[in-house]
């Protein structure tokens, strides 16, 4: 269990190094290097001696640009350590790690609550198809499912949005709480949250429980045909029994393997959702600064969402074991990785295959 | 032929995957020949925006007096182009790491999947957001490199297990006594046998690279020129048409244009997995 762990602890920390040293050496190599731009814009301005505008450039993108480039990677990748990820160049006034940490909370309570929200409807709808199978309502579910999973969660953005904020003003337009509230734990203020985050919860359920539902009903199919659940009949056991200790919890194991998977997509997924409910997170917080070439606040986005992911994927994995105590052994472990995929489960997966 | 006819039965009993494939295949033809018959004129008549249909624009006009109708038409070859260009680079790379490290093994299996992993959980669509944006190209190619960065390594992962499975059977042992070349094994023994998986997740990869490209286009990170689906609804948003309801088919038509092609590929790639799969049939 503790080399389980520590395994998974390495993997997340080499993936984060990597991440790091990638935001590094892309706004070093971008075309029109924005370091070289910057500078030239100082410049520009005047009136800064050359030290200072040194000094400007060390501030937004933590790096001086005179030092060798192994001396301005070890200061990056030692920076990013402490928690200096530079300046946003929009807002020298600020840290880049500063408008991300206000950022961050409204992207977690949106992608954690759609993500729950989207999994208990996903497996029970899926639950029910797989119960009755073949008949006229399994049928039409099915149909429904496959086609939502299938439209881009975009356009069910643009969709809410011209529907229930521009036609009907139902549900308002942007940012995540009202101007007429004090934020803090007061009863209007919390409202206020939870009415703001209605449609970008409902724009990401929307287009993710299908994908649930229909990795949930091939799951419940083919365990309904294993053995153990007709030696489980056989012994006349009650169905409640069956469903929940036998045909439940073993179609579940696929699906929560799939949660791992899918909170990264999730958090892809919110970078438009964000963008078009004009909500605070750091998904919109990246499109403005790819807007307004502010690559420092880019890179921070993306180093941020990167290690959200993987502390998400290491929560995960660290509950696995909970719902499957083979994972914890090493034996069972490898026995059940090197066991070919069941080709009808993956075919489909869950929450698109662009995560 | 014996697939062809398979098929044909699926699909003559699965009313959605015909529907589906008859959509595709319309969708298909419209980006080869559609450019041909149609076009996108230069010409600006702010007196003709946003007409109502009518027999000379089917969906209306745009802001500029253009046919909103031959606009989709004209931008759905660039949306396929991407779509499948990205597609055979996700299955290509995929499927040879998936063979060759599942067929392998040993030290270079290993390091190859722990490199598989970390594209696994880096978050696919931040990181094509940030390449698009430092690279900002208009060159399909490079875009459908772009889309496909992480998408490969889930596919490597499954058709690498597939691919361990082969690998103690008979007729790859035979060919192994034989002692037929590495490129011969994956290509020509191992590859046939996971075939159908790759066709559905080839299916599955242009629809994951339209979401993605149309997104980028969408949020205008993708240079905005020329003429395709997503540049389509950036402009109409960015005209404000959410605001006004006399540009309702200028903003729906390009977004129902993707729903429909989404859709129809997930039905279709559905009767393919019935053809290969005799198992789903029965249940």
């Amino acid at each position: 269990m503790v080399s389980y762990i520590l395994k998974r602890l390495a993997m997340s920390l080499l993936i984060i190094y990597i991440v790091v040293s990638l935001s590094f050496f892309m706004i070093r190599l971008m075309p029109g290097n924005p370091m070289a731009a910057l500078e030239a814009q100082l410049r520009m301005q005047g009136g800064l001696s050359e030290v200072e505008i040194q000094q400007r450039i060390n501030a937004v993108y933590s790096v001086t640009p005179d030092a060798p480039v192994w001396e301005q990677y070890l200061r990056y990748v030692w920076g990013a350590v402490r928690g200096d990820l530079g300046r946003p160049i929009t807002n020298p006034g600020t840290t880049v790690v500063a408008v991300i940490a206000e950022a961050l909370p409204w992207t977690i309570m949106v992608v954690a609550v759609s993500l729950i929200i989207s999994f208990v409807i996903g497996i029970a709808v899926g639950a029910m198809m797989a119960a009755f199978q073949n008949s006229r309502f399994s049928q039409a579910v099915t149909f429904v499912v496959s086609f939502l999973s299938a439209v881009p969660s975009y356009l069910v953005a643009i969709a809410l949005l011209y529907v229930l904020t521009s036609v009907y003003q139902v549900f308002p337009s942007g940012g995540a709480y009202g101007v007429d509230v004090t934020p803090g734990f007061n009863g209007p203020y919390l409202v206020s949250v939870l009415y703001h985050s209605v449609l970008p919860i409902a724009a990401s359920v929307i287009t993710s429980f299908g994908g649930w539902a229909l990795g949930m009903k091939g799951s419940a199919v083919s365990v309904l045909g294993a053995e153990y659940v007709r030696a489980a009949e056989a012994r006349g056991l009650s169905d409640r029994r069956i469903t929940q200790s036998y045909v439940g919890r073993n179609s579940m194991l696929p699906m929560v393997t799939q949660l791992a998977l899918s909170v990264g997509f999730m958090f892809g997924g919110s970078v438009f959702i964000e963008t078009y409910f004009q909500y605070p997170g750091i998904g919109f917080y990246m499109i403005q600064s790819v807007g307004q070439r502010d690559y420092s606040l880019m890179m921070g986005c993306f180093v941020l969402i990167t290690v959200s992911v993987i502390i998400t994927n290491l929560l995960v994995d660290l509950l696995y074991p909970l719902v499957d105590p083979r994972i914890a052994n090493p034996a069972a472990r490898a026995r059940a990785a090197d066991q070919p995929a069941d080709p009808d489960q993956e075919v489909l997966p869950a929450g698109g295959s662009m995560a | 032929m014996r697939f062809l006819s398979d098929l044909w039965r699926i699909l003559r009993h699965d009313k959605g995957a015909l529907i589906g494939g008859a959509i595709v295949l319309i969708y298909c033809l419209a980006a080869i020949f559609g450019p041909m018959f149609v076009e996108v004129g230069n010409e600006q008549d702010a007196s003709q925006a946003y007409l109502a249909p009518s027999w000379q624009h089917p969906l209306g006009t745009d802001s500029l007096g253009q046919g909103v109708l031959s606009q989709i038409i004209v931008g759905t070859r660039p949306i396929m182009i991407v779509g499948v260009l990205s597609a055979v680079i996700t299955v290509f790379v995929g499927v040879a790491i998936g063979l060759l490290t599942g067929y392998v093994g040993g030290v270079a299996d290993t390091v190859i999947m722990r490199i598989t992993d970390i594209f696994l959980t880096i978050p696919g669509l931040p990181l094509i957001i940030v390449l698009a944006s430092v690279i900002n190209t208009t060159n399909p190619v490079v875009l459908a490199f772009i889309l496909s960065i992480t998408a490969w390594a889930g596919l490597a992962r499954a058709i690498r297990s597939q691919a361990m499975s082969l690998r103690s059977r008979e007729f790859v042992e035979a060919a192994k006594l034989q002692g037929v070349s590495l490129g011969n094994m994956v290509g020509r023994q191992l590859l046939p046998n996971v075939g159908p998986y790759v066709a559905i997740h080839f299916l599955l990869a242009i629809t994951g690279a339209i979401y993605a490209s149309v997104g980028l286009f969408l949020l205008g990170i993708a240079p905005i020129s020329g003429n395709n689906w997503g540049i389509m609804i950036n402009l109409a948003m960015a005209q404000g048409a959410l605001y006004t309801t006399d540009s309702a088919f200028y903003l729906f038509s390009p977004m129902a244009a993707i729903v429909i092609l989404q859709v129809a590929f997930v039905f279709f790639s559905r009767a393919l997995d019935s053809v290969f799969n005799p198992r789903l049939r029965v249940q």
